[in-house]
């Protein structure tokens, strides 16, 4: 209500002269300031300014810096320079609390094949956690006459892909690094003229094959970072820049240059945390026009055939959408729950339906409370929801009480609101596995569990009348995508909170001195896909546990139990009579402070980094549980 | 705008640019800032067409020997940008 006030955009752009004042001041201030402005700026040199300005304030010692550090190895076949700027620049704005430092190497201008092939290159002596590869556009053409055989262009369009990929793959198992790889910008001249989209032949053609043949057969380690797609969208003409390429072999223009290292940067962060998981909506003037209180059902703006009501409904097709995706939907709106829930049960125009809302949050409280009762009820980190509001108002207030979460202020016109969502780049996940498809319904499910405690009698039977059953697996290939998912973004119920890259996983499936394992829960009201992963190190007689994480989702359903009868059994299995675990105490992961004694450990040494427990596995008496286990890890079938 | 006029506004690129300061004066060249590396000059040449909204041809600003030389082909092109 009463949006119509002011419509300012909630948030003031920081900028260059204001990092510049920090910098005089000396003050910590530099660093946010810093993060802002660089993730705002879309101008060459403004974003070398602010480099500029940065590398000052490190060489001044201005406390409150890097908060990590990145090896970056960029290799390509134009000039790295000043491309690299940008690119640590935008990485290090990914930080949310510092600055994330780029530890650089760069390749020789159009070296990176003997670069990538020589294992003996410094390449690999840099030992990069990240290569960001740009590979010769100039070599991307076809070879023969546009007139040849369709099938001789494609060949020649796949075996380029293939052998780009077949680099990617070498500098991967060398290394261990994930790669960037970015692929062809589109042709830009408009010769041979329209016959261009005739043949394969013609460089529109050809590259767009090839970077086709690139996205769809890239492995998970490769990340593409999609100049293709970027191009496009900005206007291809303005991404070349003829005198730059015969001055000092630029590949990109200098804008377009800025383009590439946000994209780089995207991708380097997305490495280390997941995209957001919680959609959460404001109601009146955000899913329907109008004021469902004052206005009533047949008052609201929704759908039909007038032009805003469209808009409004093409905004809830795009939060559909997302949904299906796995993003799970909440409803936080000052508002009568009654009066709120209405449209969603009986408007006819509505696209979204109480069902798709895992959490519905309507009432008169500060919407900064009812933001903390949605991460509540689904148990997620108030750092995963984005909230969503037309009201600048309401978003300031949430940006000041609750700055974990990310907001999206929608502005003044619905036209505008599904192009927002859709751009807003806070949703994309890194890979999508059919467990993401799942998890909004998950999400749903758990509600209803939620509910079926609520009305149950005691928890012994709700348990039973859950009908669990679970899958527990040695890492297979197939789940090392998951698994490091869930390495790389639990912060909650998550006893050491080490993270592993695919590679990393991968790397432990073969390696005797550990066993790891799965684990799948299923019960009566849907599959919970893969919810808990466990590494433990095998030391002689000695197992220690170094990775324990599970989903908070499946919280106090005896699945810690099944998890340590797992792990003393395989403890058992390889000789150990001796379990060590280790509990490592972060900012989020309190809840499991006294997992290790819950579960029967005891006390051996405690220090403020670190508390350690230990449990004989002779003396162990396995825990009666509800929960049906269909296999075991290891097993021979 | 004079040579003087457009050396003091060169200034402020160079001050975003480089990390030591560096004063702007007629006869300086790359050979006297050790910082001032071909790598360097790109990112110089990028900030001054963008503060003085002009584009240099091909090869143009390598071929200038100073400071001078370059404001002088600034004030060129922003002559030929007015007629335009």
């Amino acid at each position: 209500m009463g949006s119509e006030a002011v419509m300012l955009p909630p948030k003031p752009t920081v900028g260059l002269d204001d990092v510049r004042a920090l910098l005089a001041q000396r003050s910590e201030e530099i660093w946010p300031a810093l993060r802002a402005a660089t993730r705002s700026a879309t101008d060459f040199s403004e974003v070398l300014a602010l480099a500029t300005q940065r590398k000052k304030a490190q060489r001044a010692g201005i406390p409150g810096g890097t908060d990590k550090k990145i090896r970056l190895a960029m290799v390509g076949g134009s000039s790295l320079y000043p491309l690299h700027e940008l690119v640590q620049q935008m990485v290090g704005a990914q930080s949310q609390s510092g600055w994330w430092e780029t530890e650089l190497w760069k390749g020789d201008y159009d070296n990176y094949i003997a670069e990538i092939l020589d294992p003996e290159s410094e390449l690999y002596a840099f030992k990069p956690d990240v290569i960001f590869l740009v590979p010769s556009s100039q070599r991307c053409a076809y070879h023969g006459a546009m007139t040849d055989a369709r099938e001789q262009q494609q060949a020649e369009a796949a075996k380029a892909a293939e052998d780009l990929l077949a680099l990617c793959r070498t500098a991967h198992d060398r290394s261990g690094a994930e790669v960037i790889l970015a692929n062809f910008m589109p042709a830009a001249e408009f010769d041979p003229g329209p016959f261009r989209v005739r043949t394969l032949g013609s460089n529109w053609n050809f590259r767009k094959l090839v970077n086709l043949e690139l996205g769809l057969n890239a492995p998970s380690y490769v990340h593409l970072c999609d100049a293709e797609f970027l191009a496009t969208r900005r206007g291809v003409a303005n991404c070349y820049d003829a005198r730059a390429w015969f001055e000092t072999k630029q590949l990109y223009s200098s804008e377009f240059a800025v383009e590439i290292a946000r994209e780089v940067a995207g991708i380097v962060a997305s490495l280390h945390r997941s995209s957001k998981k919680v959609l959460a909506l404001d109601l009146d003037n955000t899913l329907w026009g109008g004021v469902i209180g004052d206005d009533g059902m047949a008052g609201i703006e929704i759908g039909g055939t007038h032009p805003r009501g469209e808009a409004f409904r093409q905004f809830q097709l795009a939060i559909a959408s997302l949904a299906k995706r796995g993003v799970v939907l909440a409803v936080c709106s000052k508002n009568d729950y009654k009066n709120a829930a209405e449209p969603f049960e009986k408007h006819p125009e509505m696209v979204l339906r109480l069902k798709d809302i895992a959490s519905f949050q309507a009432n008169w409280e500060p919407k900064s409370e009812n933001l903390r009762r949605i991460a509540q009820d689904l148990n997620l980190g108030l750092d995963s929801i984005v909230f969503v509001d037309d009201n600048p108002a309401e978003i300031e207030i949430v940006n000041q009480f609750v700055p974990e979460v990310e907001t999206i202020w929608l502005g003044p016109d619905p036209a505008e609101y599904a192009a927002q969502l859709l751009n807003c780049r806070l949703f994309e996940p890194r890979s999508i596995t059919s467990d993401d498809l799942q998890r909004g319904e998950q999400y749903q499910q758990q509600a209803a569990r939620v509910q079926a405690m609520n009305t149950g009698t005691d928890m012994d039977s709700y348990l039973d009348s859950l009908e669990m059953y679970s899958l527990i697996s040695e890492f297979t290939p197939v789940d090392v995508p998951r698994i490091s998912q869930l390495i790389n973004k639990s912060n909650q119920f998550n006893v050491t909170t080490r993270r592993r890259s695919e590679a990393e996983v991968e790397a432990l499936i073969g390696d005797p001195n550990f066993y790891g394992f799965s684990v799948r829960l299923a019960d009566k009201f849907g599959d919970n896909g893969l919810i808990s992963v466990v590494i433990v190190k095998v030391e002689g007689a000695t197992a220690v546990v170094d990775t324990w994480l599970m989903s908070c989702r499946v919280l106090k359903r005896q699945m810690e139990d099944e998890v340590v009868n797992e792990m003393v059994r395989l403890a058992r299995m390889r000789g150990c009579s001796t379990l060590i675990g280790h509990y490592l105490p972060t900012e989020k992961n309190g809840m499991v402070r006294d997992l290790f004694p819950r579960m029967g450990f005891e006390l051996v040494e405690e220090t403020p980094e670190q508390a350690t427990y230990q449990l004989s596995t002779e003396e162990f008496v396995t825990k009666k549980t509800h929960i049906q286990i269909d296999r075991r890890a290891y097993d021979a079938n | 705008m004079t040579q003087t006029e457009i050396l003091a506004k060169m200034q402020t690129v160079f001050d975003d640019v480089f990390l030591d300061d560096v004063k702007v004066t007629p006869e300086l060249s790359a050979n006297d800032v050790e910082e001032w590396d071909s790598l360097l000059q790109i990112s110089l040449v990028l900030g001054v067409e963008k503060a003085f909204n002009v584009r240099f041809r091909v090869g143009e600003v390598e071929a200038t020997k100073n400071l001078g030389e370059f404001a002088d082909l600034i004030q060129k092109r922003m002559s030929e940008g007015a007629k335009a």
